[in-house]
């Protein structure tokens, strides 16, 4: 069976929270694949070798503990996925700035995906349920085709912001005004003003939901068939 | 000779830790260190000089089991600092946002510790139980999706009430899935209760992690910030706290005290403020208050759907003016407290957080010292941090 | 190249509702399939474009058949319909959820279904996705550039607007008709709508259009089984009367032509906006 690790960074554990909202799915879940690690549920301490690493938060610099963890799961895990917003575009840790007690010096965070090589980036604060079995199950199944657009933003699509929608979508004229991201927004930054996003800027984490949700820069062929 | 034992990082619970503990030649803790590891993203400062609305959209990120409490008492600090009042529906619909809240997160703790309880021959039990609870979870993960807008981080939450009423549908919906939380949390009570007698019964120590803290507690469903004295409410730097060197250097949290000692938040502060829960036992009872507080909430859940308005205004209208706000609010796991301290522009000034399980961090040190070093995790986990 | 995409059969439909009949663009088939899905449990909300006044079209979660029918009718401006997808599941509590959209949100309700990053418990309940022909649309202030300025008619004054036989058709709460020609209009199309290549709503359940069916009929395709289930029933219960495509005029072939005009049109767009290295969607 394939060997699965969840791995928490710096994060509020609502990713995971996320995945155990497949409710009754959750045992099905469970079964098709061989847990490894998981400390939210399971008393295993050290991050065995596994096939995928479900990792999740964003890594502190300012933190060796942080640090090694990041690079053990590059070590360990074949396929290593950031999931959701802090591990794959930062998020709402972007805003982080230090000077806290009781560790004033932890002032400095990144995403997973600007720290070590990462092939799989989900985004969203947190993803949704189903979004994370479906990538799950994609993985198992080596459908790559699926996969395709979250292993581009595992490369390269760290920094995400509602201003995307802008600089990608409306000034490069391909909004056609449906309103998905404004949907999408867990923030409900997004308001459709003139049939076009406007984003409030200070309600943004980003999570970069809302420009992977927009059909008009990404649009994979699969979805295409219908039955 | 004292031994030091570390469990690092301690499992089944939220965030990072790590237990040290100095055991005596019986195998009894001396004196524990109970130590949050996670690092500390700074919600406090990272909201200096950001707009107000912005403050209950970061600090949910604080936690994603109890995103919902953080939320409420963000909101209600602000509110507090330039006196906004929410009308009657926006605060029943809030309460309620909370209650989904525990209505998820107590059931999800519950399925955190059952293999503490569990004997390994009783497989089919145990998913059983994963069942009931993850259906418990599902009405309440439902409730703050419905009302909050979305399960985890519910934006409905905001500066002024909640952004939107619900509709007719959503309440009748809301009422049915209630009503079979209700069975279930029944059923729930009685075979979590079950175990954990067997299992005390089996260790043999009745009393098995008490304390002889005090308890700290505001209100039994939602919030009440004038019912702790807030002058006898400090927050010292572990430095202060521990008189060693390395829990000092690796906590990253502050110690809160109430009248200069620990105090005990949650579910059995709750109900021996409020009710006639038994004071001073083993902390596993604490485990038995949680799941008798599914059934409080339930009730109060189906109270508030009967009292609630859906025609009836949710949100004030928001004046910014300078001031300093108290906001609490009852999380699954602890009194929540948020200061905030607003500008008339509408920005924060300052804001300090004593997040609820920040409480019980010194207080699951001294339940754990006394009891043999064992059972070290069985009792912090019935705290739920 | 493919004019219509994937399709079981292709029909001519009209309603057989009168409330329907008076307040629709042509056959009222979106406005039937809705009440009729409201009436008989198969949906429990529908996401349509409302009219706000003078045309102005905002999304609007109905419940209700008399909110369907509130609803009816083309406002050919933009209307972000899927804006209003979350809430209708969140504060509206609904699990049966139809959307009707031009063919570029049915494809954004697609795309979302398959990839739900930011929909959690949204996918499985979206019950019927209903798509409406279309060749483009414009920004509120370019239709009303159009209507007042071109047709000469007050916004306030209008009732219905329609597109056919080449020329933008206005109608008055006076009873009076103005028509200009197409071409007109075209300098106020929403420019976004030049990469389109999607006339007939390829991935929808349902389509339809009046293009292809005689006045006050409506052409539409059923795509999938879902469609095929609830488009049979309506039929077998009389909601609908349908006629075979071949048997109507002006037919299937003008469909497809002008779905062809279309994509041909816009592949040369999107071919140059590339040239140029500006991005397409891919
Ligand atoms: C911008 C635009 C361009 C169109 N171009 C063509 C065309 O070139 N050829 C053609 O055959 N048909 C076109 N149509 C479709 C046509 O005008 C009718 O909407 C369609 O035939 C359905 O008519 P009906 O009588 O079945 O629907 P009705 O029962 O009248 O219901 C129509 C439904 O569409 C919704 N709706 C109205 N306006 C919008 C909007 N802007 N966005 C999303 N939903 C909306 C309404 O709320 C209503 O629920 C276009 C429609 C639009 C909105
Ligand atoms: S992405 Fe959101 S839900 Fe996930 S860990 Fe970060 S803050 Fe929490
Ligand atoms: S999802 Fe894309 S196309 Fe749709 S409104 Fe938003 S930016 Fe525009
Ligand atoms: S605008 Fe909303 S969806 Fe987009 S990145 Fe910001 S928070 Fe995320
Ligand atoms: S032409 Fe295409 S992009 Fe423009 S409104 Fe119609 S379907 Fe949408």
């Amino acid at each position: 069976m394939v060997k699965v690790a969840h791995v928490q960074l710096c994060s509020c554990c609502g990713c995971l929270v996320s995945l155990a909202d497949t409710y009754e799915k959750l045992l099905d879940v469970l079964n098709s694949i061989e847990l490894v690690y998981c400390q939210t549920l399971a008393d295993v301490r050290e991050i065995p070798e596994c096939d995928i690493a479900l990792v999740e938060g964003s890594v502190c610099l300012d933190d060796h503990h942080s640090l090694e963890i990041a690079k053990e799961v590059k070590e360990k895990a074949k396929i290593v996925v950031a999931l959701g917003a802090c591990a794959a575009t930062g998020g709402v840790t972007r805003y982080c700035r230090g000077n806290q007690l009781s560790k004033p010096v932890h002032s400095s965070f990144s995403p997973l995906t600007e720290v070590i090589k990462v092939d799989l980036a989900i985004p969203g604060c947190p993803p949704s349920p189903e979004a994370i079995v479906s990538v799950i199950t994609a993985a198992l199944n080596g459908d790559m085709e699926y996969l395709q657009p979250f292993a581009e933003l595992a490369e390269k699509g760290s920094e995400a912001c509602g201003c995307d929608l802008l600089t990608k979508v409306v000034n490069k004229s391909l909004c056609m005004g449906c309103g998905t991201c404004a949907a999408a927004c867990p923030t409900r930054a997004i308001e459709m003003i003139d049939g076009r996003p406007n984003v409030t800027q200070y309600l943004c984490i980003k999570c970069g939901v809302c420009s992977v949700q927009c059909p008009r820069i990404r649009f994979p062929e699969l979805i295409e068939k219908i039955e | 000779m004292a031994n030091r034992i570390e469990i690092s990082p301690t499992t089944r619970h939220e965030g990072h830790a790590k237990l040290i503990l100095e055991v005596d030649d019986e195998g009894i803790v001396n004196k524990a260190y109970y130590l949050n590891t996670t690092p500390v993203r700074g919600f406090e400062t990272m909201l200096r000089g950001r707009p107000a609305e912005f403050a209950p959209i970061a600090v949910m990120r604080i936690c994603g089991i109890c995103q919902t409490t953080h939320g409420i008492a963000s909101c209600e600090a602000i509110e507090d600092a330039i006196g906004c009042e929410v009308p009657d529906d926006g605060l029943l619909l809030r309460e309620l946002v909370g209650l989904g809240n525990r209505l998820h997160s107590h059931p999800l703790h519950h399925l955190l510790t059952i293999d503490d309880f569990l004997k390994p021959d009783e497989a089919n039990l145990r998913i059983e139980l994963i069942k009931l609870i993850q259906r418990m979870r599902k009405v309440g993960q439902l409730v703050v999706d419905i009302v909050g807008g979305e399960g985890i981080h519910p934006p409905n939450i905001v500066i002024g009430g909640m952004r939107t009423n619900i509709t007719e549908r959503a309440k009748s919906k809301l009422y049915y899935a209630l009503r079979q939380y209700e069975k279930d949390a029944y059923e729930l009570y009685e075979k979590y209760t079950e175990l954990i007698e067997r299992y005390l019964e089996e260790v043999g120590i009745p009393d098995l992690g008490s304390h002889e803290y005090p308890y700290i507690a505001s209100h039994t469903t939602y919030g009440d910030r004038y019912a702790i004295n807030w002058d006898s409410v400090v927050e010292i730097p572990p430095q202060r706290y521990y008189d060693d060197k390395e829990a000092i250097h690796t906590t990253t949290i502050q110690i809160p005290l109430y009248e200069g000692v620990p105090a005990e938040g949650g579910p059995r502060a709750r109900l021996v403020k409020f009710g006639n829960f038994r004071a001073g036992g083993s902390a596993l009872d604490i485990n038995i208050a949680r799941a008798q507080e599914n059934l409080g909430a339930v009730y109060r859940a189906l109270e508030i759907l009967d009292e609630v308005n859906i025609y009836g205004k949710t949100r004030a209208e928001v004046e910014y003016k300078d001031g300093f706000g108290i906001g609490v609010h009852e999380a699954p796991r602890a009194t929540n407290t948020h200061m905030a301290e607003v500008g008339k522009d509408g920005k924060i000034k300052s804001y300090r957080i004593i997040a609820a399980s920040t409480w019980n961090f010194p207080i699951v040190e001294k339940a754990i010292e006394g009891y043999p070093h064992q059972y070290a995790e069985v009792i912090m986990r019935a705290y739920d941090i | 190249m493919d004019p219509f995409g994937t399709y079981k059969k292709v029909v001519s439909a009209r309603s057989t509702l009168k409330e329907v009949l008076k307040t629709c663009q042509d056959g009222g088939i979106v406005s039937t399939a809705f009440i009729y899905g409201l009436e008989n449990n198969l949906l429990d909300g529908v996401i349509v474009a409302d009219n706000a006044g003078e045309f102005k079209a905002i999304p609007k979660v109905a419940t209700t058949p008399e909110e369907v029918l509130e609803a009816a009718g083309t406002k050919y401006t933009v209307c972000p319909n899927i804006s209003v997808l979350k809430s209708a599941v969140r504060e509206y509590g609904c699990e049966k959820i139809g959307v009707v959209g031009t063919p570029c949100q049915v494809r954004a309700v697609r795309k979302l279904m398959k990839y739900p990053v930011g929909f959690r418990h949204i996918p499985d309940k979206i019950s019927l996705i209903i798509g409406i022909f279309c060749m483009e649309n414009f920004p509120y202030n370019g239709l009303k550039l159009i209507v007042e300025e071109h047709c000469g008619v007050k916004m306030e004054d209008v009732v219905k607007m329609d597109i056919g036989k080449g020329k933008f058709w206005v109608y008055t709460k006076w009873g009076e008709t103005k028509a200009i020609k197409l071409k007109e209009t075209h300098p106020y199309e929403q420019v976004a709508c030049h990469v389109c290549t999607d006339y007939t709503a390829e991935l929808a359940d349902i389509s339809t259009g009046s293009v292809g069916s005689p006045d006050g009929w409506s052409t539409v395709f059923i795509r999938t089984a879902k469609g095929e289930e609830i488009f049979n029933k309506m039929v077998e219960d009389g909601y609908l009367e349908v006629k075979p495509i071949e048997e109507v005029k002006p037919g299937l072939g003008l469909v497809e032509k002008l779905a062809l005009t279309k994509k041909e049109k816009n592949m040369k767009e999107i071919e140059h906006r590339k040239e140029l290295g500006l991005p397409v969607p891919y």
